[in-house]
């Protein structure tokens, strides 16, 4: 399952995050909250230094996330499946 | 300014680019002694109904071997009310302008995954998170459009 650990990381810190980083990009490793940056660009380059191609989420920081929206008919890529 | 006009067909407007890994995931790729994959050309459609770029996964998973480093919210037609997780891969991509002009180049961009383009007729949805660079001329009645960045 593709970064669930991640996400629930994030998920149960949220309201820590938003306190601290709204809007920022938060850098997350298995259970590790590990920093937050200004820019994707940023937090992705920090992340693969780190962490190579191990798994870890770059999520923005939002007490709300504001969903994409498609007006196409398409089928996202669920996040919770097997790659 | 850098731009190119291309006929709208059946399909819409249409456009080449090129889709690679994006440049800190090549930089891993070489330090874990494995290979970058080769760019692919990949034709998109451009879609001012899109917030974001959406590529087939096709391309992401089997061309490119790509894992997701993000999750985001989505909400499509298909999805309903209920907006759902959908991965989201960095990637780098070029769209190229006229001969010896400078491309489009996105070193690091997300872009999420969404099946059924593919079978639409093209690997990608080109969005407003692109389009935010550009300028579009949309010229239905002589069938064009221009693209300027």
């Amino acid at each position: 399952m593709a970064l669930e650990k991640e996400l629930e990381t994030f998920r149960s810190k949220l309201q820590e995050l938003t306190a601290e980083h709204e809007g920022k990009l938060v850098r997350i490793h298995g259970n590790e909250v590990v920093d937050a940056f200004s820019s994707y660009a940023d937090a992705l380059k920090a992340g693969y230094s780190e962490f190579g191609l191990e798994p870890f989420l770059v999520k923005q920081i939002h007490a709300i996330e504001q969903a994409q929206f498609i007006s196409r008919f398409v089928d996202p890529c669920a996040t919770r499946r097997t790659i | 300014m850098p731009h190119f006009t291309l006929s709208i067909g059946p399909n819409g407007p249409l456009l080449g680019a090129l889709l690679g890994v994006s440049k800190p995931r090549a930089d891993a790729l070489t330090a874990a002694g494995q290979p970058i994959p080769q760019a692919v050309p990949i034709t998109g459609l451009i879609d001012t109904g899109a917030s974001c770029t959406c590529i087939d996964p096709s391309v992401l998973l089997t061309s490119l071997s790509l894992t997701p480093t993000g999750s985001v919210l989505v909400n499509t037609p298909s999805t309903g009310a209920t907006p759902h997780d959908t991965e989201q891969f960095d990637v780098a991509l070029v769209i190229p302008a006229t001969a010896g002009a400078t491309p489009l180049l996105f070193p690091t961009i997300p872009v999420i995954s969404s099946e059924l383009l593919v079978h639409q007729g093209f690997h990608a949805l080109i969005g407003r998170d692109i389009l935010d660079r550009c300028l579009l001329v949309y010229d239905g009645a002589a069938k064009t459009f221009t693209l300027a960045f």
